[in-house]
């Protein structure tokens, strides 16, 4: 235990709290036994504990636990890779290429990411300032990206601008000239998987003073981000967004996040005739705040499916090459991150499983009152310092270079020297449904 | 005491709303979680801290727990329990003496098809009239058998929108049930002859089906006075119907043909009738009592070309009736008997003329929808209100006649109305969710809008065909 003298109780309860989440999430990951009520059909037992881990060790565990698949019976869970002969494999010391372009076309910056990864939109108010900060440095460590969400640009990210992907959705909140002229690529997000045609909503309790100032809105009343964009009805409306982007800042980067319903194929192709570079597929069953349960479990479809389906088409209408094929929603693993690519993706958006790297026992519990016990899904004051922004970074770099250590491990089995030779190749997969 | 409804029976234009307010269980169900808490090492925790902290309280005394189960007078030693949510924050502190485990009394609650999950969802809709709302995605299985291999579509850019969810648009969840021609036609002056529509509107597409349970008058009154208030009909026993004039606007009797000479003690006119099993005497007994309601037939699952047959006799209302657990006689679930009725009627040309309701298995607020895209007109629920007022399965609750729920002591009018206004609230604020994603401004658009379903094995077929090891001929 740390000394006390000097310190208000305050900094003593921090400090007391924060020793004992590090000690337990240390002990569990190696205790014989895991936590009884821990864990769920998509993120079982195993998961949670070895993503705690590898953000401990920044390496896959090697104590037994299941790293790469949880028990949902479907999806990425009914998917393996179909691993040739050892003769076959690439030698240990092959250098293997994880990088993607985000930009394919030959307009705008031409920006690529070292992993074939980037951290989804979460915004200031759904999860705390410490968690954004964190988020930022591990991306700029990575060489990577994450998003603001829709809720402001909290200054303390200001340093990291060159990682952080400004999202504007529906209710604008804490959308700025200046936010939109530091971005390097500017999101739009048309739908959010978790929620399927609801639009966003933060709770009154998390719109705290600071957090509505961010927003311009009013402290303490729920938030609603409306769906759709009401001035987009057709691709030409969609262009004028991608213009009024390329007016106010003309070498960000334009993604457009879409979410997965029956004709989301002709979704992706018009976003891409509106000029997007990236287009963000995000399917059912991602990660939220707070979601009405009827919309997180039965509206549009699983990622699983949607990428096929998108790559098909975009390979159909000649378009394929000229434009980047980001997956999110229901992305656990680096294994789940290899498949999605398999399938056509380019790379994948991450969300849930950044949280977890830092914490989250996936209770969902995000919307009740104050938020998160652990300190992340939270605007409370006392709460968010209990996951400090260093220690969060650091565990976020571990959890990726342990993915990253597991892709390249696999393309080596695979014989491929990229990741990029990955997209699309089905004839790797096999399914053990 | 008798409860008497607030609301009246639709006279004129209204907007449409469901008052709600809480209304806590009343019988004490098991917590969701057990605490363990190992006793001597919360005491060596306590003295350490004292020591190292030197009596200051506030630190001494912060504990993990957020939701006050370590706040009782005493503190961890006798954990609340009750107030547990499961977030594992006190077993990460202190993974040494405290266990958080599923409560398997908890789990017990329901049966092996309205599980216990289901049962939670519907006590919390029913005691808070709110949608369930929650955080980090979803948790359970990818898809799987019956209800949960379907999902709904949405759409990227179209209205009705939070906008229609919260107020400032209208999405209209009225139905309408009975005959509607294909076409009218008109004599020399204009006037309409031959068949003319004959329906009845509600406002929602939820009826309360009490109509196999043989209970106490009380649940009736209950059913019947929740009816009335939400501007809806509960479907009763013709004995029970009797004596609920009060309520006769939103009573449909169930009657058999032992009941054709009696129709005349019903005491009022009802809108709706259903006939338990075509009878001829019966449907001539009820024409004669009652010209001017409609009729319903209420029947099983499965024999799709006999209610084209009924329609033809004269039938335009069906109620088709699966088991609690949502299978018809041979076996087969009510999601796909549902859309073998409605092709049926539309292979015939007739779906526009004829209403169905249907019953059986579906338990949850997404059923309602994923029903309707299927076929159905509205749905007629059956043992969600029962759990609803906090009845008890005993044992598997499959056969309509067999099943056996125990009701709460205590159980009282005011609270069950309310209990089921809040579950009727709840199911359509959910069901406008699922609109506002599709942008429909009414739910009548849904019934059999196949196009906006999407099944788990043709998505999975077009997604997997041609892997190794997919086979389109096992998972199809
Ligand atoms: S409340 Fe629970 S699910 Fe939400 S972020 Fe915190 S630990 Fe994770
Ligand atoms: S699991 Fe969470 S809610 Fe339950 S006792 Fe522990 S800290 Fe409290």
């Amino acid at each position: 235990m740390a000394s006390i003298a000097g310190k208000t109780d305050e900094q003593l309860i921090v400090e007391k709290h924060i020793a004992n989440f590090h000690r337990g999430f240390a002990y569990w990951p190696r205790a014989e036994e895991a936590p009884p009520a821990l864990g769920d059909s998509r993120w079982t037992q195993d998961l949670i504990l070895a993503t705690w881990l590898m953000a401990e060790t920044g390496k896959p565990p090697d104590n037994g636990l299941e790293y790469k698949i949880g028990a949902s019976g479907g999806g990425f869970d009914v998917l393996d890779f179909n691993i040739p002969s050892e003769d076959k494999w690439l030698p240990a010391d092959t250098e293997i290429d994880l990088s993607i372009p985000l930009n394919r076309r030959d307009d705008g910056a031409q920006l690529k990411i070292d992993l074939p990864m980037y951290g989804g939109g979460m915004s200031y108010g759904s999860i705390s300032e410490h968690v954004m900060q964190a988020r930022a440095r591990a991306a700029q460590q990575l060489g990577t990206f994450t998003s603001t969400g829709e809720g402001g640009y909290p200054p303390s990210l200001v340093p990291y601008k060159d990682h952080i992907i400004t999202q504007v959705a529906t209710g604008m909140f804490g959308v700025r000239e200046e936010t939109i002229q530091y971005a390097p690529i500017v999101e739009f997000k048309y739908a959010q998987g978790a929620k399927p045609g609801l639009g966003g909503h933060l709770l009154g309790d998390k719109a705290t003073d600071v957090v509505a100032a961010m927003r311009e809105s009013v402290p303490w009343v729920s938030l609603f981000s409306p769906f759709p964009f009401h001035s987009v009805y057709s691709v030409e409306d969609h262009r004028k967004h991608v213009d009024w982007i390329r007016t106010t800042n003309p070498r960000a980067l334009v993604s457009v996040k879409v979410s997965t319903p029956t004709d989301v194929d002709m979704v992706a192709v018009g976003s891409y005739f509106a000029g997007a570079h990236i287009v963000h597929l995000d399917g059912s069953y991602g990660g939220t705040g707070a979601a009405p349960e009827i919309a997180k479990k039965n509206i549009a479809m699983p990622i699983e499916f949607a990428i096929p389906k998108v790559h098909k088409y975009l390979v159909s209408e000649n378009v394929r090459e000229e434009v980047t094929l980001m997956a999110s929603g229901g992305v656990r693993t680096a294994y789940d991150v290899a498949k999605a690519i398999a399938l056509g993706a380019d790379g994948c958006v991450m969300g849930t499983a950044e949280l977890i790297a830092i914490g989250c026992t996936r209770c969902s519990n995000c919307e009740r009152g104050r938020g998160c016990p652990f300190g992340l899904t939270t605007t409370d004051p006392l709460l968010q310092q209990l996951m400090p922004a260093d220690w969060g970074q650091q565990r976020i770099v571990n959890m990726y270079t342990a993915y990253a250590a597991q892709l390249r491990d696999l393309l080596r089995k695979l014989g491929l020297h990229s990741i990029r030779e990955l997209r699309g190749r089905r004839d790797l997969l096999k399914y053990v449904g | 005491m008798t409860h008497v409804p607030t609301g009246s029976p639709s006279s004129g234009y209204h907007r449409y709303h469901i008052p709600t307010k809480p209304a806590p269980d009343i019988e004490k169900w098991p917590s969701r979680f057990k605490v363990k808490v190992r006793r001597t090492g919360l005491a060596k925790l306590l003295l350490s801290e004292i020591v190292h902290y030197r009596g200051r309280k506030d630190v001494i005394l912060s504990r993990p727990c957020m939701y006050g189960v370590f706040s009782g007078p005493v503190g961890g030693f006798m954990p609340r329990e009750e107030h547990c949510v499961g977030c594992l924050r006190c077993t990460t502190e202190f993974p040494e003496f405290v266990r958080i485990e599923h409560n398997p009394e908890r789990q017990k609650l329901g049966d092996s098809y309205f599980t216990f999950n289901y049962v939670d969802q519907i006590a919390y809709e029913a005691s808070s009239g709110l949608v369930p709302v929650r955080g980090a995605g979803y948790r359970g299985k990818f898809g799987g058998e019956g209800w949960d291999g379907m999902w709904t579509d949405m759409s990227e850019i179209v209205r009705p929108t939070r906008d229609g969810i919260h107020g400032r648009e209208t999405i209209s969840t009225v139905v309408d049930i009975g005959y509607t021609p294909n076409f009218l036609q008109f004599d020399a002056a204009g006037q309409p002859v031959g068949n003319t529509p004959h329906y009845l509107s509600i406002q929602l597409p939820i009826l309360f089906d009490g109509g196999d349970l043989p209970r106490d008058g009380h649940i009736a009154r209950m059913y019947a006075c929740a009816a009335a208030e939400l501007d809806t009909l509960a479907v009763l026993p013709f004995e029970q119907a009797l004596g609920l004039g009060q309520y006769a606007h939103a009573i449909v009797p169930v009657v058999r043909a032992e009941h054709a000479q009696q129709l005349g003690q019903l005491g009022f006119t009802p809108r709706m009738v259903e006939m338990h099993g075509w009878d001829d005497g019966l449907y001539a007994a009820i024409i004669a009592a009652f010209p001017q309601a409609i009729i319903a037939l209420r029947t099983g699952f499965g024999d799709a070309p006999a209610l084209v047959g009924y329609a033809q006799r004269g039938v335009k209302v069906f109620h088709l009736v699966a088991d609690y657990h949502g299978r018809s006689a041979d076996g087969r679930f009510v999601l796909d008997l549902i859309r073998d009725a409605h092709k049926a009627f539309v292979d015939a040309g007739i779906r526009e003329e004829v209403t169905l309701l249907g019953s059986g298995g579906m338990i949850a607020a997404e059923h309602m929808p994923k029903a309707m895209i299927c076929g159905l007109d509205a749905v007629a629920v059956d043992t969600p209100p029962l759990v609803a007022l906090q009845a008890r399965f005993e044992g598997e609750c499959a056969s309509r006649t067999a099943s056996r729920f125990s009701l709460p002591a205590g159980l009282n009018e005011a609270w069950g109305v309310q209990r089921l206004k809040n579950l009727a609230a709840s199911w359509r604020d959910q069901l406008l969710e699922i609109l506002g994603a599709m942008g429909l401004r009414e739910v009548r658009r849904l019934r059999g809008e196949m196009g906006r379903a999407m099944f788990m094995k043709t998505l999975e077929a077009d997604a997997f065909a041609g892997l190794l090891g997919y086979s389109e001929a096992a998972n199809g």
